[in-house]
């Protein structure tokens, strides 16, 4: 009982990395746009159908494709932006939530018609077997992912502070209008914004590839999964945004292995609500 | 003057609604010369400034920088040509460190390599080097508008608006905030229009004073002229009498 509580909390904690790395997406973007990407979880999928089609045609392994994926996001982050996005930003909040989830609607209904209903998923990952602790067990696969989501989120850190396009997007974050006063673009920020959102979804559909396998309607998972990360971190703190999806993480691996699996989703919603009600700035949120 | 005007504005007018917040302002602001905006409070000073640097489209009117029409420019355009601002009310980055602030000014110029130099000068200049690494957040009303004009000047302008700098600050403050812009005045020869409410500064750096009443300008000349105009004194007692120190 004991173990195997510890061994899902380890697993949890793993997959917490992830989430924490697929919801830094859509928190850039919340964050610089004032924008909900209700699509996110969407934008996780395709690129899941994506690394699975490059595994497949090119025989890659899963961590390899994002190589290719992480461009492609990139520039149909940068699509969409400008299509959809752009035209909506001075108008009511709830056309913002109609576009995204159109787009949602339609993202999901594309890979239906691309790739059927039928869950894919990939040959098993090169980073095979697994690291023995004790009575532990560490998938490789699982920790490599983790890892390399850890590296990805620091870049990310780096940019932000470091980068000349990283502080104009936190300038814009804090006051658009005092942003462009002192030069700065805001168009092609928050293009850029958005379109690394998107690109960061492509490094976690690719780690995720690695173990999962991906259905069209797997979005609504990872689209949940980020809200409540974001929901519990609340905006600016990275570690807190790592630690929130390690607590989303973590849930979701004990319910499935001391409930039932199919409930995974009622927790994670059950989260999102109690934050929602005790802490509607987040854990971790900024004043 | 010899000189063609820096600044001219051209019959600029503003409404809002059935409100004339401003009505065909005509001023011009000379290469190399600290020009003063005053009024009483609701005059139109700030909608003046927002009109000319590309926050609103104006109803009607010309704004020309250096010869150039930027009327209805984007503020980031605007910015590049070699003008910027600071407001009235703080409007700090919030969650950026004093550096950060003074780097995202920096890059309308500068690059990767060469930012931090500007940065570091920018600072010594404005002497915030001991709060480089504090958040804007935690810092005080007279620091932030030392922030915010390092900010600005990291553009590298040629001209900077400055709504209301003096506003809050206490007499010492005041003093200082005044030397240090005498001193871009006149080492980086920044032409300056600033807008007012504390007469000692208004009277102590302009050169040239323009007055605005409900939206539009009643008098303009030297500070000595502008304090014994009849109108500007009527404008004021009717309403507020302007804060003398
Ligand atoms: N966005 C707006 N919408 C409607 N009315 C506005 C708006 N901005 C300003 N006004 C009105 O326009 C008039 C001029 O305002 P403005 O802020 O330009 O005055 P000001 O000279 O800067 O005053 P103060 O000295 O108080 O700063 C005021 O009557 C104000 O209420
Ligand atoms: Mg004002």
């Amino acid at each position: 009982m004991l173990d195997m509580t510890v061994q899902s909390i380890i697993t949890g904690l793993m997959m917490g990395v992830i989430y924490a790395l697929i919801t830094l997406g859509i928190s850039i973007v919340f964050g610089v746009l004032n924008v909900v990407n209700f699509a996110h979880g969407d934008f996780v999928m395709f690129s899941m159908y994506l690394s699975y089609m490059i595994g497949t045609a090119l025989v890659w392994d899963a961590v390899q494709t994002p190589l290719i994926t992480i461009p492609v996001l990139f520039i149909f982050g940068f699509i969409v932006y400008y299509l959809i996005i752009d035209r909506t930003l001075r108008q009511m909040y709830v056309v913002q939530l109609a576009v995204t989830v159109g787009l949602q609607i339609f993202m999901r209904s594309m890979a239906l018609i691309i790739w059927k209903a039928q869950p894919r998923a990939l040959q098993y990952s090169i980073i095979q077997g697994n690291i023995q602790i004790g009575p532990y067990t560490i998938l490789t696969s699982r920790l490599v992912a983790a890892i390399i989501s850890l590296i990805f989120i620091a870049g990310i850190a780096w940019f932000l502070n470091k980068s000349w396009a990283g502080s104009a997007m936190r300038a814009a974050s804090d006051d658009l209008d005092m942003a462009s006063l002192v030069g700065v673009n805001y168009r092609r920020t928050y293009a850029l914004t958005f379109a690394i959102g998107s690109a960061l979804t492509a490094v976690a559909g690719g780690l995720l590839m690695s173990f999962q396998q991906t259905d069209p309607v797997g979005g609504i998972r990872f689209g949940f999964l980020s809200w409540c990360v974001l929901a519990l971190a609340g905006l600016g703190s990275i570690p807190g945004l790592i630690i929130s999806g390690m607590i989303v993480g973590v849930a979701e691996t004990v319910t499935i292995t001391f409930f039932d699996p199919r409930s995974r989703l009622l927790v994670i919603y059950g989260i999102f609500i109690l934050v929602l009600w005790f802490k509607p700035r987040g854990l971790f949120g900024r004043k | 003057m010899n000189h063609p005007p820096k600044l001219q504005v051209n019959n600029l007018t503003v409404n809002f609604g059935n409100l004339m917040a401003v009505n065909n302002v005509s001023l011009e602001v000379y290469p190399g010369e600290i020009a003063g905006l005053i009024g009483p409070n609701g005059a139109g000073k700030t909608t003046t400034f927002n009109a000319i640097t590309g926050l609103i489209i104006p109803s009607s009117g010309k704004v020309f920088f250096n010869g150039h029409d930027i009327t209805g420019m984007l503020p980031h355009k605007i910015c590049r040509l070699g003008m910027s601002r600071t407001f009235q009310v703080i409007k700090a980055f919030a969650h950026m460190t004093v550096e950060e602030t003074v780097r995202v000014g920096a890059y309308n110029r500068c690059n990767e390599k060469n930012v931090y130099k500007k940065v570091d000068q920018i600072i010594k200049l404005c002497d915030l080097a001991d709060l480089r690494d504090k958040l804007c957040s935690d810092l005080g009303l007279a620091i932030l508008r030392r922030v915010e004009l390092a900010r600005a000047l990291a553009t590298e302008p040629e001209m900077l608006l400055l709504d209301e700098t003096g506003a809050g600050l206490n007499q010492t403050e005041l003093l200082s905030f005044m030397d240090l812009l005498r001193k871009i005045n006149m080492e980086y020869s920044i032409t300056l229009l600033v807008v007012e409410h504390v007469m000692q500064m208004v009277m102590g750096v302009c050169s040239r004073i323009v007055v605005l009443d409900s939206g539009e300008v009643i008098a303009t000349g030297n500070p000595e002229s502008i304090s014994t105009n009849p109108k500007v004194i009527e404008a004021y007692l009717g309403k507020r009498v302007p804060q003398c120190y």
